[in-house]
């Protein structure tokens, strides 16, 4: 049974709604299914555990978790149940609702809607989503959680992490157009984000926060490259003087709060894909670049590229993944004990790292894959963006971090 | 002075053991669809849902089998050189982002003819001799 603390608290109420839909999306497709129409349920899974070799920071899977693994095993990290409903009311329009239990932002694995949408297909190559929906800001955004669908343990670092947007409440429309052998795809989104970003103990509100975004992708036999493009204007600010008084205790000057502020600024993201999947063959290459509209986060530029090859019920891999910051603001506010906090906060959202990883799937049993991963973190010991709880005056840069995980779909 | 006969009896049911379990796979389609002819990559952007249309504008409707079926999995590997478990993962990837759902999955190649010769749209894969006038080959996989 699921349950809360605190009497009929918000997210209490948000899971009980959630419950309901998901109730009326069951009998719903229970007596749709006398009409000739098909409702489904599926689910996907993981259960993983995840060590490193410091405790100095602590390693996340991307940065709308809260704690991350250090040098024990923690299953935290990537494990992960998923529940999807499909309705399919005919053959234009189907109801989608999917229930997700991760470790997130506060600390707990409390289940939540991920998307809940209506699609509509006006014609077969055009469809229409509204409601809550994924994002896919990047190529394979808004899989991440699904580790059956992936060759490595969990979508590389260097270039994922700081994607911690999941779901907007909004709108997207995709239209495909075959051309020549191959099919091109385009699609736009815009809606409202959702969720937090924790912060030490404080969370980064950037619920409401206007995300809009596009690609255009070709697909050709094996051969798959998109080009996306998205932004984000955050409604908020970093809570930043409650985290420093409360870790550091240190006050933020007004002058530094000015400059570090994320409300009303704009962040913008590029990216460039490529996959070729042919054969028991399979490569990756994705680059992108995000420029930050706040002082407070520096620019960065990231990519990674991924090999496997499938030999029988196992699929060895290698990979190197990479990420730089670039600009990196450089306070002057005419106040000493200003530039300092400010520079503080600076040097938090620096990456300078680069990673070598390789492991294998195997195949194991229908639907039901086993992966074994290594990572070889090397850094500066400036870079800090992607770690949580870090103790900057220890931390060298460089760790290695052990994976073993089962994903499954039913 | 059995043994020739039943040695040549053996050969026999090799030959038609193997017949039957490497008989050709052909792609069929409704007759009535307009659909003559598809290449390989056309195939593969029908039954992967990336085009859910045929060049004439009609609705394409792919429908699979259950993974127990032999036959899927000797369609997948000559159409794309894949194995079950990534062509299911690449469906749980399309269906886990809400972007589609899985083709139809039906119990027997049989089944397949029967549904694609009752919908219009229809485009599914079978065994060669299977193929009768109510469908038409429109590609044959070959290794």
């Amino acid at each position: 049974m699921l349950s809360y603390e605190g009497g009929v608290s918000w997210r209490g109420r948000r899971l009980r709604i959630v419950v309901l839909m998901l109730c009326s999306l069951l009998a719903a497709g229970g007596v749709a299914a006398d009409a000739g129409d098909s409702f489904s349920i599926n689910g996907f899974g993981t259960l993983g555990a995840v060590r490193t070799t410091t405790d100095d920071v602590e390693f996340v899977r991307d940065l709308s978790q809260a704690r991350g693994a250090t040098d024990h095993w923690t299953a935290k990290t990537d494990s992960v149940l998923g529940l999807q409903a499909n309705w399919q009311v005919n053959p234009q329009w189907q109801a989608v609702a999917q229930v997700l239990s991760r470790y997130r932002y506060d600390r707990t694995f409390r289940p939540e809607m991920a998307w809940a949408f209506v699609k509509y297909d006006p014609s077969p190559n055009i469809s229409l989503r509204a409601g809550r929906l994924g994002t896919e800001f990047f190529m394979l955004a808004d899989s991440r959680w699904v580790g059956y669908s992936i060759l490595t343990v969990r979508p590389p670092g260097d270039y994922f992490w700081h994607l911690p947007f999941y779901s907007i409440h909004g709108a997207d429309a995709a239209l495909a157009l075959p051309l020549g052998e191959g099919v091109l795809r385009g699609k736009v989104f815009y809606g409202l984000s959702r969720g937090n970003i924790p912060l030490a103990r404080e969370q980064w509100d950037i619920r409401r926060s206007p995300m809009a975004g596009t690609y255009l992708e070709y697909q050709w036999g094996g051969l798959q490259v998109r080009a996306s493009y998205a932004n984000i204007r955050f409604r908020n600010d970093l809570p930043l003087a409650s985290v420093l008084a409360r870790e550091k205790g240190v006050v933020l000057p007004a002058v530094a709060a000015d400059y570090l502020k994320t409300r009303g600024t704009r962040t913008h993201y590029y990216s460039l894909g490529m996959v070729y999947d042919k054969g028991p063959f399979q490569a990756q290459l994705m680059l992108n670049h995000i420029d930050q509209g706040t002082n407070a986060l520096s620019d960065s530029n990231a990519g990674y590229l991924l090999l496997g090859y499938r030999l029988g019920e196992v699929t060895p891999f290698v990979g190197y993944s990479r990420v730089r910051s670039r600009n990196i603001a450089n306070p002057s506010l005419g106040n000493a004990a200003a530039d300092a906090v400010a520079t503080y906060v600076i040097e938090d959202s620096r990456a300078e790292q680069s990673t070598v990883f390789a492991g294998a799937r195997w195949d194991v049993a229908r639907n039901v894959a086993i992966k074994a991963q290594w990572d070889g973190i090397r850094g500066e010991s400036s870079s800090l963006f992607p770690y949580r709880k870090d103790e900057r005056a220890r931390w060298g840069g460089r760790m290695d971090v052990f994976s073993v995980s089962m994903d499954f779909i039913f | 002075m059995f043994r020739p006969l039943i040695k040549a009896l053996i050969i026999l049911f090799a030959f038609l053991g193997a017949g039957v379990a490497s008989a050709e796979l052909v792609v069929i389609v409704n007759a009535r669809s307009g659909v003559a002819a598809m290449t390989r990559n056309e195939v593969i952007n029908i039954f992967f849902g990336r085009n859910r249309q045929f060049f004439n504008g009609v609705e394409a409707r792919p429908v699979d089998l259950e993974d127990e079926d032999p036959v899927r999995a000797r369609f997948y590997r000559l159409l794309v050189g894949k194995e079950l478990s990534e062509i299911n993962a690449y469906w749980s990837r399309q269906v886990f982002t809400g972007r589609m759902q899985a083709p139809l999955r039906l119990g027997s190649t049989e089944e397949i003819v029967r549904w694609v010769a009752a919908n219009p749209g229809g485009i599914g894969f079978v065994e060669l001799p299977r193929a009768d006038a109510r469908v038409r080959v429109v590609y044959e996989l070959r290794r």
